[in-house]
Parts: C-alpha cells; sequence; structure tokens
C-alpha cells in the first residue's frame, strides 16, 4: 500500500496509534513519575505513599503548578517570565497585609467572609494589573520579555521589601487560612467526584453527536467508554485516597479547576490556537491575520493573574507574608515547563505535560525530605534528576525518529 | 560498461509511519550525465536523495545504493560523511544563514583554521577560487541576505562544490528562479558536466529536462516507472508516465466574465522598511475587476512581491498613492485588516511565511479562518475538521492523515497546504505570488481550475508568476513591472512573451531567449 491522500474518515485503529504516537512524550512522562513514586515507597518503607503524605504531596505542588500552568503559554508564545515567583511573593505579602491590618483599621468588625473575598480579589486584581503592564510593555512596546520580566522581579523585589520592611506579616485568620491548607469533607469530594464523571461522559457523548453530525465514523462505542471509565475512575481513585486523610484539598481543587480550564482553552479557542501558531511560526502567523499584540498581551495577564492565585494561596498557606515569600519560583515553573515537554523554542507545550512536571519536582523533593536528605544535597540532586530527565526525553524523541 | 555507472539503486524501499515513500525503486546513472529525476509531488524524489546525502542513513531503508562499485553506507547525520565520499547535495529549500556572508556560509562547519583561530584571508580566497572554476557570478563578501534568489541558489551550489564533489543532486533548484537566472544556471550545469561532475537534477518544469538532461527517470508513487535517454522522450511522455494519463492541456479553459472595477491602485509609491531612504515602489497603478484574472511579470527585483505585500499590509509603508476597495479609499496597516476588508494573500516562501512546519496540516489549514468555525469563544472542532478535509481532497494533499505535521509533506504538498488555507478564506481579492512554485503539471492543473470556478464566482485574482507560460495561459490581462514601477498593461489577446520581456526589460527589441 502506497501513500494515500488525506482522509479523515480512515479513523479507529490509525487515529488511536497516532494520538498514542503525538502523546507519547506525556505517557512516558507519567512512567517516569509512577516509577519515582514506587522507588521512594520501597526507599521509605512505605510512607511515602501513606494517605497523609500523598495528600501533602499534591498540596505542595500546587503553588508552583499554578504558575506553570501560565508558563506554558508564555514559553509556547516563544516568550519568558522571569517575575512569576516575586510577583506571586509580593501578591502574597500584599495579601497579608491586608489581612493584617488594613480591614482592622478601616473596617473593624466586618464579617470575616467579607475581608476575606475582598483580600482575594485584592491578590487577584494586583496580580492581574501587573500582568497588564506586562503585557503592555512586551506586546506593544516590543520590549524583549526577557528583560521586561528580569527588571520586574528586582521591581517587585523592592516592593516587597518596602511593603514587609523586614519583617513578616501574619495572615492565619481561620477563614482565610481554608484557601490554602483547608479539606473539602468527605461527602463534598464524592459528590464532586461523581459531577466530574458525569460531565466526562456528557462530554464524550457531545463529541460523538458532534462528529456523527459532520459525517465523520467514530471509534467504536466501548473505546469511548473505557477511555472515559478509565478518567473517571482515576477522578474516583484520588478522591477516595485523599478522603482516607482528610479530604480534598481546596489548594489542589483550585489548581484543578484552573488548569482544566485553560488547558481547554488552549486548544478549543482562537487565543489558545494563536498562541501556539506564534510560538511555531511569528511570520507565518502575522500573515495569516493574526494579531500578535493583542495575543502577547492577553497571555501575561493571564500570566499576571495566576500569580495573584498564586500570591493567594502563598499567604494563605504558609500563614504570613515575607521578605522570602515566592523566591525562586519561577524556575521551578520554567523547569515544570520543560520537563513537561514544553520546548524552550517555542510552539510546543501541554498543560498537563507541565502539571506532571510539576507533580514530579514536587515528589523529589517530598520524598527527599522524608528520606532526611539535607537540603543541601536535596539540591544536588533535584539538578541531576532535571538534566538526566529532560536527556532522556530527547533521546527517546529522537529515537523515534 | 560497468565502470561507466557511477551510481546504482538497487531495490530500495523508504517507509514513514503510514506512508511508503519510495517502494522498491531500481535504476543506475552514468558517470559524467546530467541525470534528470521526475514525478508528481510526493513520488519520492526528495526522499530519493535525502538517502543519497545521508539525511536517512543506512538502515533506514531497505535494497541497496552502489556507489563507485561498494555500497554505500552512511551512518546518522553523516551529511559531512557523503560529503567526503564526494556526494553534494543541494536541497529544494534553501538552507543557508541569511546573516553571514557567502564565503561563511560555504565554509561554515569547516573553516580553515589556524591555532584555532579561523584564517579568514584563506577563507575568501578559497571561496573566490571554488566561485571562479564554476563561473559562479556571487560576491565572497556579500551577505547573502542582500542576494537575490538566484544568487543565493548558486552560492547553495558552490557550497555543495567546495569539497570537491563527484556527484551533485539539485532537488528542484530553479522552482523560485526567473528565466533570465534559469539559463545562467544552465550554463553553469553545463561547465560542470565539463568538469566530469555527474549531476541528478529534479524539476517540475519539465521543458528543462530537454534542455540540459542526458537521461531521465521518473517515479511514480514511489516506483520508478521509466530511465530513458532525454532524447527518446518529450514533455508529453513525461506527463503521460507521471500522471499516468494522458494530459491534453495545460491550462484549463475558463469561462470567466470580468466584472465592474473591484480594486484601483493609483500611482502608489512605498519605502523600504528597513532602509528608509529606498523606494522599493516608484509608481504603480493598475485596476483589477471582478471575477478577473490578473497577471503581474516582471523580473526578479522589479518590485511584484514588494507590491502585493504592501497591498496586504505587511511590507513598505506607503508614501504616495491611493488604493481603493469598491470605489471607496482604504488604508491596511496590517494583513489582519487587509483580511477584514477581503483581501488574502498567498505568499510566496512558503516556509518562512506560509507555514507552521511543527503543526499540523489540519492547523495550518484552517489558522487565518477560525473566525469562521468560532461561536464566541469555542471553535467547533468538528467543522473545522469537515471543511478542511474537503479541502485537501479537492487539491489532493497527499498525506497519511490531517495530524501529520507539515513538515512530514512533500515541497509541494506543502505549497497545497498553503493555498488550501488561503482559499477558504473566501477573499474578494485573492493574490497569489507565485502559487504553483514546486508544484507537479496535474496539480497545477486543479490550480487553474480553482482559480476557474473562483473568478467565475465573482472573486478577483492577482497572480505573480515567474513563469511567462503560466501568465499567459491564465490571466487576463498582464501587467508588467520593471524596477519598481508598472510599466505596462496587456490585454490577453495581444500579450506576447516578446511583448512582455520588452517591457519588463525595458528594451524595445530585446531578442527572446530561445524556449
Ligand atoms: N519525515 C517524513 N515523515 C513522514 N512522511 C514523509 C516524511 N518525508 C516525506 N514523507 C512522505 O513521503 C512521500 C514522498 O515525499 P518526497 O518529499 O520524497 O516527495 P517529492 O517527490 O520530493 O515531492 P515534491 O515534488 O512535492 O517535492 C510524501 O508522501 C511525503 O508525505
Ligand atoms: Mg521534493
Amino acid at each position: 500500500m502506497s501513500a494515500t491522500t488525506a482522509s479523515p474518515t480512515k479513523t479507529n485503529t490509525s487515529e488511536i496509534g497516532q494520538q498514542i504516537r503525538n502523546n507519547f512524550q506525556t505517557y512516558a512522562l507519567v512512567v517516569a513519575m509512577l516509577v519515582l513514586w514506587f522507588l521512594f515507597f520501597f526507599l521509605t518503607n512505605g510512607i511515602y505513599l501513606s494517605a497523609q503524605n500523598f495528600s501533602n504531596l499534591f498540596r505542595q505542588m500546587t503553588i508552583t503548578a499554578v504558575l506553570s500552568v501560565g508558563m506554558v503559554l508564555v514559553i509556547v508564545a516563544g516568550h519568558i517570565d522571569l517575575s512569576v515567583g516575586r510577583l506571586a511573593g509580593f501578591v502574597s505579602v500584599v495579601v497579608a497585609y491586608l489581612q493584617a491590618y488594613t480591614w482592622n483599621k478601616y473596617m473593624p468588625g466586618a464579617p470575616e467572609w467579607f475581608t476575606t473575598s475582598l483580600s482575594v480579589l485584592c491578590g487577584l486584581g494586583v496580580g492581574t494589573l501587573y500582568g497588564v503592564l506586562h503585557g503592555y510593555i512586551i506586546g506593544y512596546l516590543r520590549v524583549p520579555a526577557f528583560i521586561t520580566t528580569l527588571a520586574s522581579m528586582w521591581i517587585l523585589n523592592g516592593l516587597i521589601l518596602i511593603r514587609t520592611a523586614g519583617r513578616t506579616i501574619p495572615a492565619n485568620q481561620p477563614l482565610f487560612s481554608y484557601i490554602g491548607q483547608g479539606y473539602l469533607p468527605a461527602m463534598a469530594g464524592w459528590i464532586l467526584a461523581i459531577i466530574v464523571a458525569i460531565l466526562l461522559f456528557i462530554q464524550m457523548f457531545n463529541g460523538r453527536q458532534r462528529r456523527v453530525k459532520y459525517g465523520f465514523t467514530l471509534a467504536p462505542f466501548y473505546q469511548d467508554i473505557l477511555k472515559t471509565a478509565f478518567l473517571a475512575a482515576i477522578v474516583f481513585g484520588y478522591v477516595g485516597y485523599v478522603n482516607a486523610y482528610s479530604g480534598v484539598q481546596v489548594p489542589v481543587l483550585i489548581l484543578a479547576i484552573i488548569a482544566v480550564i485553560v488547558s481547554y482553552v488552549s486548544n478549543n479557542t482562537r487565543f489558545g490556537r494563536y498562541t501556539y501558531a506564534i510560538g511555531g511560526n511569528r511570520e507565518a502567523a502575522r500573515l495569516s491575520g493574526i494579531s500578535i499584540r493583542q495575543n502577547t498581551f492577553a497571555i501575561f495577564v493571564l500570566m499576571g493573574f495566576l500569580c495573584g492565585v498564586s500570591g493567594v494561596i502563598i499567604a494563605s498557606y504558609v500563614g504570613y507574608g515575607t521578605i522570602a515569600a515566592g523566591t525562586s519560583y519561577e524556575l521551578f515553573a520554567i523547569a515544570a515547563c520543560i520537563l513537561g515537554g514544553t520546548s524552550t523554542l517555542g510552539g510546543v507545550g501541554t498543560i498537563f505535560g507541565a502539571m506532571i512536571g510539576a507533580l514530579i519536582m514536587a515528589s523529589l523533593t517530598n520524598g527527599l525530605q522524608i528520606m532526611n536528605v539535607q537540603a543541601a544535597w536535596q539540591y544536588v540532586v533535584s539538578g541531576v534528576v532535571l538534566v538526566a530527565a529532560v536527556y532522556v526525553d530527547m533521546a527517546l524523541k529522537k529515537s523515534r525518529g | 560498461m560497468e565502470n561507466n555507472v557511477i551510481l546504482e539503486f538497487k531495490n530500495v524501499t523508504k517507509k514513514f509511519p503510514g506512508i511508503t515513500a519510495l517502494d522498491d525503486v531500481s535504476f543506475s546513472i552514468r558517470r559524467g550525465e546530467i541525470h534528470g529525476i521526475c514525478g508528481e509531488n510526493g513520488a519520492g524524489k526528495s526522499t530519493l536523495m535525502k538517502i543519497l546525502s545521508g539525511v536517512y542513513p543506512w538502515g533506514s531503508y531497505e535494497g541497496q545504493v552502489i556507489y563507485e562499485g561498494h555500497e554505500l553506507k552512511l551512518v546518522d547525520r553523516s551529511i559531512h560523511q557523503a560529503g567526503q565520499e564526494g556526494i553534494a547535495i543541494v536541497y529544494q529549500e534553501l538552507t543557508l544563514v541569511p546573516s553571514i556572508t557567502v564565503g561563511e556560509n560555504i565554509y561554515l562547519g569547516k573553516e580553515p583554521v589556524e591555532f584555532g583561530v579561523i584564517n579568514w584571508d584563506k577563507l575568501y580566497a578559497d571561496t573566490q577560487q571554488v566561485l571562479d572554476k564554476y563561473h559562479l557570478d556571487v560576491p565572497a563578501r556579500g551577505i547573502v541576505r542582500h542576494l537575490g534568489v538566484g544568487k543565493m541558489q548558486m552560492t547553495e551550489i558552490a557550497k555543495a562544490l567546495a569539497e570537491n564533489a563527484k556527484v551533485l543532486i539539485l532537488d528542484e533548484p530553479t522552482s523560485a528562479l526567473a528565466e533570465a537566472e534559469i539559463e545562467q544556471l544552465m550554463e553553469i550545469l553545463r561547465g560542470l558536466k565539463q568538469h566530469g561532475v555527474t549531476c541528478i537534477y529534479i524539476s517540475h518544469k519539465l521543458e528543462e529536462f530537454f534542455k540540459i538532461t542526458d537521461s531521465i527517470t521518473v517515479l511514480r508513487d514511489g516506483k520508478t516507472v521509466i530511465t530513458r535517454p532525454a532524447r527518446e522522450l518529450n514533455v508529453e511522455a513525461l506527463v503521460h508516465n507521471m500522471v499516468g494519463r494522458e494530459m491534453k492541456e495545460r491550462f484549463p479553459k475558463g469561462n470567466r466574465k470580468p466584472g465592474e472595477v473591484i480594486l484601483e491602485v493609483e500611482d502608489l509609491h512605498a519605502i523600504d522598511p528597513e532602509d528608509p531612504s529606498y523606494e522599493v515602489l516608484k509608481g504603480v497603478s493598475f485596476n483589477l475587476r471582478r471575477g478577473e484574472i490578473l497577471g503581474i511579470a516582471g523580473l526578479m527585483g522589479s518590485g511584484r512581491t514588494e507590491l502585493v505585500m504592501t497591498l496586504f499590509g505587511e511590507y513598505g509603508k506607503i508614501n504616495k498613492g491611493k488604493i481603493k476597495l469598491n470605489g471607496r479609499e482604504i488604508t491596511v496597516p496590517n494583513s489582519r485588516e487587509a483580511m477584514l476588508q477581503g483581501i488574502s494573500l498567498v505568499p510566496e516562501d512558503r516556509k518562512m511565511h506560509g507555514l507552521v512546519l511543527i503543526q499540523s496540516i489540519l492547523r495550518n489549514i484552517s489558522l487565518a479562518n477560525l473566525d469562521q468555525f468560532s461561536s464566541l469563544f469555542r471553535i467547533n472542532d468538528s467543522a473545522e475538521l469537515k471543511v478542511s478535509t474537503d479541502f485537501a481532497k479537492s487539491l489532493a494533499i497527499k498525506a497519511s492523515n490531517l495530524n501529520a505535521p507539515a513538515d512530514s509533506l512533500s515541497g509541494g504538498n506543502q505549497q497545497k497546504v498553503v493555498i488550501s488555507k488561503w482559499l477558504m478564506s473566501q477573499p474578494k481579492v485573492l493574490i497569489m505570488d507565485d502559487p504553483t512554485r514546486g508544484i507537479d503539471v496535474g496539480t497545477k492543473y486543479e490550480i487553474y481550475k480553482i482559480m476557474n470556478d473562483l473568478s467565475e464566482k465573482g472573486i478577483a485574482i492577482i497572480m505573480i508568476s515567474s513563469e511567462l507560460e503560466e501568465v499567459l495561459g491564465m490571466s487576463d490581462r498582464v501587467m508588467v513591472m520593471r524596477e519598481g514601477r508598472s510599466v505596462g498593461t496587456l490585454d490577453i489577446a495581444e500579450a506576447t512573451q516578446e511583448k512582455i520581456m520588452a517591457l519588463a526589460t525595458g528594451i524595445a527589441s530585446q531578442p527572446i531567449p530561445e524556449r
């Protein structure tokens, strides 16, 4: 058989094969993560995968993972953002300051839900506004992102020092702490899982209907059912296991919602598609009538917003605002993206990959901590693993063609 | 007899996932000859050459390549190894570094060094020697970016020859060249033959084979159809062997009825965005009617591409003149604005301006047209797939499926993707800058038919082409440009190659290069 003319009707097996081939890298990454888990499981006599540590592990990854959700798009579009750690840190300090002093001073006796919401909104607002500034400078004034965000890193560093004046600012009010430290009641967790499963199935049926409407042959029904059931099973499994400790972690829930939405946006909206096209070939994208300025602007606004989210979680999780908040998180976020298959050349990368990347990094740190490895050596091991992982990934890619 | 053969393919088969690019290819090439290879887009020509140059190393294909009496076993990433064996290749797509000089490009990766420091004098002396030996008229110290496509092509050849090549492969060297430059290239090749270099020559411009080659091999669907001496063949026979059927005419008859004027350009002047002191367009005026095909002819560097890029809002800054669409004066600050006004452009350079090579065929086709498939936010991916598939089918894009990345396509099929993308945008004015570059005769015919269809529907088309025959075959009127000016518009009834050349060169009684 020689080449055939393109036809999407030739689906089924070949399409699944193609899908697996396309996502090979991601699967390899998931496997790597599972291997890592089992390794630590044995090295720590099982403590590592206990419900408690499992729950902690996921919670620990959220802060940098939220940042890497946005960082994927930034890198895919061919930019970089070095300021996200400091911006998140700045937001956390601002929010802590509001929680500790401002509301008490100007609105004594205001209900806690009100002040907390206000703090969160302010945090998100500060992050987003800063993103707007970045978007304007990088998108419209065309100052390279590397320089702009490097400058921001210093500026924010200064702002943090000014705001904290070297002290820590307490932010440990119960409701506020719930954002970064809280758990959903077991029942709520289960209900959530059921809702997610239902949505997954609805999504699958809708997809099939759409394909029928446009006259495409469908993958066999059992295949789609199996695929969806598998995803649902993972959700139930996860909820079950974290319920065995304290329940679904609130920050992880926030992360999941953000990752799903942004991932959807990156595949199914013009904004997302344009981002990948710009990163893949800027000139071709421009000549296709894409406004590169607008798109760049939007990317950095989104990145700023996510820094806001991350900053709020930091303040709530740590319980206070400090000068050190968010230091070098940008590097963790970037590393998670690269580990997850995002190309530094732009044009390639997925949110899902970055999430796995972030999880691997958190798994490593967490495992080494449990094993009581000295902090110094944790750094060394993390560095070595990072380079090794990216090398293996590249080698795998090359061996396949 | 045996010693006469320098290169032999024995049952060469090369498979890619989902596609067999070469299927049991066998033929041989004699020492010192110019051997032509032709075939439709995706027939496997470039793939076969990439086996020769080591891009696809020994072991990644089945069968044998016998070179100078021994089996050629190139290892992974062995472009240098092929070079040492005396096999040099000029790829279908130019591979020069635009920001450095000709000499630096020619010796890139093999610079002459003394104590680890590059000996620049030697490098440029050697460069000059190579250029002189093969009569290549290129400045050794010229920056590549500032050269025309023709000179870039010569630089590529010099680069290939710098290592004393015995076999030189040229993959579609003329697809980007104009007639005069093609003639120059032919001259260079004849010179090479005198130096005893064996050439493998790939092209879609079939007439060229009969000017230059000694024998010709035709590939179809990855199989060898024939290998014959050129004098036993003619263009019709080649076409017949390539497409497997008779083709009576090269240009389909349209039933075009040009209507009222839709686009008017009056005395347009524009300056080079990179060099504000230089005026690229020095007065261009023309009009375009609904349902008409206007051909633009001119030599390389006459400002044709610059003109259409300016109309599309993506090149020069307009400093004088007017553009009117439907009688209303418009400004086009960028391509997005141009598209909103109903102007689309199929760019000349598919790799740089047309495609996102790492993305799938599907995403490339739909990229400029996502508005069509989007409700407020969401892209309807089923509609996207459906419409894209229809276009891919009507242009016979040859691929395992639409999710394959664009860079896995053959050159001609990539061009078809670019064309699909812009046809889908349903413009009022469609500008096509050398749309059939690198496309085989059969598909050219399909594209011409589509152009006819579009113009019958009332779309106005501007077509730039470096092939005069194509301009004459497809246009209703021909506008000729010279040195940034429009120097005349001919009705198709009165247009001849002679008249066009006379206008293009500015020499009234210019004798026409024989064809
Ligand atoms: N890297 C690749 N991966 C998958 N398929 C490929 C790859 N390279 C080439 N092909 C396929 O192999 C076939 C032959 O391609 P090739 O580039 O040799 O064609 P060609 O004869 O040079 O065509 P053209 O005249 O358009 O340049 C095509 O169908 C192409 O899609
Ligand atoms: Mg080719």
